[in-house]
C-alpha cells in the first residue's frame, strides 16, 4: 500500500513546525486511490510500542484532550446556509483561550465547524483541503459537499477506536445547492438542515428550533444564528468568548460577523439578564 | 424503678412559695467565714479570713482565694468542698470559652456561666444547692469588675459587697467606707480595715488573704509580705 | 466530579489603610450548566463583618444560617458583636466539628476592629486558618485570583482605590475560569463609610 507515493511539490513548506512529520506521513499513505475518496490508514502513524494499544490510548486520552466546551451551529435557509460558533477553549475548568477559529476554511466554498479535540479537528479538516484541492486538479471542478464529507467521514472511520475526537460540520454550496453534513469521530455521516454540536449545542438547539424560518432573510437568519451560539455561550460555563457568523452562498462563503459576548449581552440586556431576579442592592 | 420515676428534687416550694432548701444553703453561707470585695477605679480587691480548725494545719497549704483565668479569680464563703466544684465547672467553662472564640471569657459570662450551674442545683433530682456564695473579681475589656453569686443562682455586680459570718455589719462599713473614685490602693486598706471589725483575735498575714487585679489584667494573691505591709500601713 | 467545583465560586478578600473589601461573582451553577446569576457568596454578620463562602452552594447556606444563629445568640449573650478574630476563630472550630464529614466550602473573612484594624483570614473546609495582612482568595480559580491580587495589590489602600483593585481582580480572575463570573458584587468596610456596589462583568 505505501508503496505508490504521490509526490506534491512543496507540501513539506507549507506544513508548519510540529504538524510537518504527521502530515508528511499522513500524505505518505495518500496514494492515488485513496486521493479519490480514501484516506491514509492508521499503520502510517507509527503506535506506540506497547502490549495492550487500546489501553494507552485511553489513557493518552485522558492527557490529550483540550477544547471540550464549545457550541457550534450550522442551518440552510432560503439564502444560503449560516455558519455561527463560540471561541472559547477550555482544559477542565480552566478557559485556555477566548479566541478559538473554530470555523476551518477548507476551500471557498466549503467550511468546516470545530468541536471536540482541537488537534484533531484542525489537523483532519486541512487533510481534507488536501484531498478536496486533490480532487479538484485531477477532476477539473469543484468537489461536492457530499463527497468531502464523506472523505472526511472515511478517514474518521479508518481510525476508528483509535481515540480520535472530533464533531463537525461540513458546509458549503455545490451545483447541487447549499448544503450541511455532521460528520464525527465514530465515522457517523448525516445530511441535514439544521445541526449544533458541542457542549452548548442544547442550549442553541432550542434557540434555533423556536425561531428557525426557511423563508428567512440574511440579517434575521444571521442573528438567529448569533443569537442561538449567544445564549449556549451565557448558560454553558465552558462556551464563551466570541461568536462568529458564516453566511455561505452560491458565491461561497463570506465571515459576516465577529461579536464579543460581552458586547452582545450589554446589547441585548442593557438592564441586566432576566436570570437576575434580585436588584442590584 | 418506682424510686427513679418519683425522685425529684429536694427543693419543693412550700405552700408559701418559699424553697427552703435555699434558705437553708444561705445559712451555711452565713456561718461561713467573712469575704469582701471592693471594686475601685482601676482594680479590684477580694479579700478574706482564713480561720482555721487547728494550730496543726499546715496553714500555707490551704488556699482560699483561686484563679478561674488569667484576669479573673474567685473567692467563696461557706462550704469550700462545694466550691471546688463550683470552681471546676467554672475554669472548664472559661476554657471552653477560650477554644471557641480565642478569646478570654468575659468576667460577666464566666458568672453567668457558674450562676447557671448554681441554679441548675435548685431544680435537678437527686442533689443539694452549693452551699457556698461566691465574690468573683475581674477585669476585662469592659473594666474591673465585681460579681456576687449566691446558692440560688442569684448573681448581681457590686461596687463593694460582703458575704458569710459578718456579713451585715461589714456591709455596712463598706458602705461608709466606699467612695467612686476610689483607687486600688485605697481599695485594699478599706478591705483590709472592714475585715479587721468584727475579726476575733488578732489579723495577720497568716490568717487573711487578699487577691486584687488591676489594669494589667493579671488576677494575683498578694504575697504575705505584701499583706504584712499593707497592714502595717492601715494600724 | 469533585464536590467543591460542582456550584462554583470565586472570592477575594483584601486589606487596605483603616478598611477592607470583600467581593465575590454571582454565578450559581450545576457544573457547566448555568443556572442563576444573582447568588451572592458574600454574607453580612454585622456592619463591620463579612463572611464569604465558597464551594458547595447548600454547604454555605446552611453554614451562613448557623452562623447567623450563632451571631445572635453571642449577641444576647454578650450585649456586643463579634470581633472579626473572634467570629474567625468560631468558624474555624464549627468547621473542625465536622472533621470526619465537612462542610464542603472555604470560608474567607473580612473585617475591621473597633479601631478600624483591618482583619482577613482564609481557611480550608476543616477550618485550618490563614490569616493573611494582604488579601485571600477562594473558589474555583484559585490560581488565576492569586495571580491577579499579587500583581495588582498594593498595601495602605484607601477604601476608594481598594474597591478598585479588588474590583479589577475580581473580574480579570474570573475570566480564566470556566464556572465563574457572570458579574460580581463588591463590599467595602471602613469606619466610616461602608458600601457595596455590583459590578458588571463578562456573561459566558
Amino acid at each position: 500500500m505505501a508503496s505508490t507515493r504521490l509526490n506534491v511539490p512543496g507540501l513539506d513548506g507549507r506544513c508548519a513546525g510540529a504538524s510537518r512529520a504527521a502530515a508528511t506521513l499522513a500524505l505518505g499513505g495518500a496514494d492515488l486511490a485513496s486521493l479519490a475518496g480514501g484516506s491514509p490508514v492508521a499503520s502510517e502513524f507509527p503506535l506506540p510500542a506497547v502490549q495492550d494499544l487500546d489501553r494507552f490510548e485511553n489513557n493518552v486520552q485522558e492527557l490529550v484532550k483540550p477544547e471540550h466546551g464549545t457550541t457550534t451551529l450550522g442551518f440552510i435557509f432560503r439564502d444560503g446556509v449560516i455558519i455561527a460558533v463560540d471561541s472559547r477553549a477550555s482544559q477542565g475548568s480552566y478557559v485556555s483561550s477566548q479566541t478559538v477559529k473554530k470555523v476551518i476554511e477548507i476551500n471557498p466554498y466549503l467550511v468546516g465547524t470545530m468541536a471536540g479535540g482541537a488537534a484533531d479537528c484542525a489537523f483532519w479538516q486541512r487533510n481534507l483541503g488536501m484531498q478536496c484541492r486533490m480532487f479538484e486538479l485531477k477532476n477539473k471542478k469543484r468537489i461536492t459537499v457530499c463527497a468531502a464529507s464523506k472523505m472526511l467521514a472515511n478517514t474518521m472511520y479508518s481510525y476508528k477506536g483509535m481515540g480520535l475526537s472530533m464533531g463537525s460540520m461540513i458546509g458549503g454550496w455545490d451545483p447541487s445547492g447549499p448544503a450541511i453534513y455532521y460528520v464525527d469521530s465514530d465515522g457517523q455521516r448525516t445530511k441535514g438542515t439544521i445541526f449544533s454540536v458541542g457542549s452548548g449545542s442544547l442550549y442553541a438547539y432550542g434557540v434555533l428550533d423556536q425561531g428557525y424560518k426557511w423563508d428567512m432573510d440574511v440579517d434575521t437568519a444571521v442573528e438567529l444564528g448569533q443569537r442561538a451560539i449567544y445564549h449556549a455561550q451565557f448558560r454553558d460555563a465552558v462556551s464563551g468568548g466570541t461568536c462568529s457568523v458564516y453566511h455561505i452562498t452560491k458565491d461561497g462563503w463570506t465571515k459576516i460577523r465577529g461579536n464579543n459576548h460581552y458586547d452582545m449581552h450589554y446589547q441585548y440586556y442593557p438592564g441586566g439578564h432576566p436570570t437576575a431576579a434580585n436588584d442590584v442592592i | 424503678m418506682a424510686e427513679s420515676a418519683y425522685s425529684f428534687s429536694l427543693t419543693t416550694f412550700s405552700p408559701s412559695g418559699k424553697l427552703v432548701q435555699i434558705e437553708h444553703a444561705l445559712n451555711a453561707v452565713n456561718q461561713g467565714a467573712t469575704s469582701l470585695g471592693i471594686k475601685a477605679r482601676d482594680g479590684v480587691v477580694i479579700a478574706t479570713e482564713k480561720k482555721l480548725p487547728s494550730v496543726l494545719v499546715d496553714k500555707d497549704s490551704v488556699k482560699k482565694i483561686v484563679q478561674l483565668t488569667p484576669e479573673i479569680g474567685v473567692i467563696y464563703s461557706g462550704m469550700g468542698p462545694d466550691s471546688r466544684i463550683l470552681v471546676r465547672k467554672a475554669r472548664k467553662a472559661a476554657q471552653t470559652y477560650f477554644m471557641t472564640y480565642n478569646e478570654r471569657i468575659p468576667v460577666a459570662q464566666l458568672v453567668r456561666e457558674v450562676a447557671t450551674v448554681m441554679q441548675e442545683f435548685t431544680q435537678s433530682g437527686g442533689v443539694r444547692p452549693f452551699g457556698v456564695s461566691l465574690l468573683i473579681a475581674g477585669y476585662d475589656s469592659h473594666g474591673p469588675q465585681l460579681y456576687q453569686a449566691d446558692p440560688s443562682g442569684t448573681f448581681f455586680a457590686w461596687k463593694a459587697s460582703a458575704i458569710g459570718k459578718n456579713m451585715t455589719d461589714a456591709k455596712e462599713f463598706l458602705e461608709k467606707r466606699y467612695a467612686e473614685d476610689m483607687l486600688l490602693e485605697d481599695a485594699i486598706g478599706a478591705a483590709l480595715l472592714t475585715l479587721k471589725e468584727g475579726f476575733e483575735g488578732a489579723m495577720d498575714e497568716d490568717n487573711i488573704e487578699v487577691g486584687i487585679v488591676g489594669k494589667d489584667h493579671e488576677f494575683r494573691c498578694l504575697s504575705k509580705s505584701e499583706i504584712k505591709d499593707y497592714l502595717e500601713e492601715i494600724l | 466530579m469533585s464536590i467543591s467545583t460542582y456550584n462554583g465560586a470565586a472570592i477575594i478578600a483584601m486589606s487596605g489603610k483603616d478598611c477592607v473589601a470583600i467581593g465575590c461573582d454571582l454565578r450559581l451553577g450545576i457544573q457547566n450548566q448555568t443556572l442563576a446569576t444573582d447568588f451572592k457568596k458574600v454574607y453580612k454578620i454585622h456592619d463591620r463583618l463579612y463572611l464569604g463562602l465558597a464551594g458547595l452552594a447548600t454547604d454555605a447556606l446552611t453554614l451562613n444560617q448557623r452562623f447567623q444563629f450563632k451571631h445572635n445568640m453571642y449577641k444576647l449573650r454578650e450585649e456586643r458583636n463579634m470581633k472579626p478574630a473572634t467570629f474567625a476563630h468560631m468558624v474555624s472550630k464549627t468547621l473542625y466539628e465536622k472533621r470526619f464529614g465537612p462542610y464542603f466550602v472555604e470560608p474567607v473573612i473580612a473585617g475591621i476592629d473597633d479601631d478600624g484594624t483591618p482583619y482577613i483570614t482564609g481557611m480550608d473546609s476543616l477550618g485550618a486558618m490563614e490569616t493573611s495582612k494582604d488579601f485571600m482568595v477562594a473558589g474555583t480559580a484559585p490560581n488565576s485570583l492569586w495571580g491577579v491580587c499579587e500583581s495588582f495589590y498594593r498595601p495602605n489602600l484607601g477604601a476608594d482605590d481598594l474597591f478598585e483593585t479588588i474590583s479589577q481582580c475580581l473580574l480579570s480572575g474570573v475570566d480564566r475560569d470556566a464556572l465563574s463570573g457572570w458579574g460580581a458584587v463588591v463590599y467595602v468596610i471602613a469606619k466610616d463609610k461602608s458600601f457595596v456596589r455590583t459590578l458588571k462583568g463578562r456573561m459566558d
